[in-house]
């Protein structure tokens, strides 16, 4: 039954339950396939033949077959070719704008930067001044705080708890 | 009496053996069942097992093969049937 020109209907796959032609059989084991279906190699298994039969030559092109399968009311997949989409074409960047661009990229690097020695330095003796300051600050007021709630006090209150 | 809220039958209850020996009735979510063919009944490969909710979120191409009848019968029902028109 599997020959050259028998119509089929393909049963496994998404092309399922669609009319083919058998163009071409490779190996007696797979078959060349074309029609409603995509063309394709497929398993003789996978493929349920008709009893109807059509006059096509070995290996037909997709045309052919279209048009013969177009008689019998049978219409072959038609796939869109792809639009061609043109390539950007790479414009070189003049001299000019590689130096803005590499000044730009010197600006970005030195945020990045560890600092120098000197700057570290004085930034270091300024926080610690500050530091000094606060912590001066913080000394009056605790002694403030001691001053006004003297330890004593709370000592007696335990004891009377 | 378990919690009012452990009535309701929209939990599953599960009998498990706790590590102390003694049996425990244990309450679980109910899961969705899995889909089964149309006219065969075994269950369908390539239908995911998730709650509408996760489904609505999923591709259609997720949730069922694509071939004619997928998600609806299995594949052997369905190439069985469109043998039997073939050769009719």
């Amino acid at each position: 039954m599997i020959e050259i020109g028998r119509l089929c209907v393909k049963t496994a796959g998404r092309d399922a339950g669609k009319k083919c032609v058998i163009i071409d059989i490779l190996d007696g084991k797979y078959a060349l396939i074309d029609g409603e279906t995509r063309r394709r190699k497929v398993n003789i298994i996978h493929v349920e033949p008709l009893n109807q039969k059509i006059e096509i030559k070995k290996n037909a092109s997709h045309e052919e077959v279209a048009k013969v399968l177009d008689e019998l009311g049978i219409k072959a997949l038609q796939t869109k070719p792809k639009p061609k989409a043109a390539k950007p074409l790479k414009k070189r960047k003049t001299p000019e704008q590689l130096k803005a661009q590499k000044e730009e990229k010197k600006k970005l690097r030195n945020i990045f930067k560890p600092k120098k020695k000197e700057e570290k330095a004085e930034s270091k003796e300024a926080t610690l001044e500050e530091k000094a300051g606060l912590a001066e600050q913080k000394k009056e007021e605790q002694a403030e705080i001691k001053a006004a709630k003297p330890k004593s006090e709370k000592r007696a209150k335990k004891k009377e708890d | 009496m378990p919690a009012p809220r452990l009535r309701s039958r929209s939990l599953r209850r599960v009998f498990r053996k706790v590590p102390g020996g003694r049996v425990s009735l244990q309450y679980k979510k109910q899961r969705p069942k899995t889909a089964k063919c149309g006219s065969c009944g075994s269950s369908l490969k390539g239908v995911p097992r998730a709650f509408t909710f996760r489904m609505r979120s999923m591709a259609k191409t997720k949730k069922r093969p694509e071939r004619p009848y997928g998600g609806v019968l299995c594949s052997k029902c369905m190439r069985q049937s469109i043998i039997d028109k073939a050769r009719q």
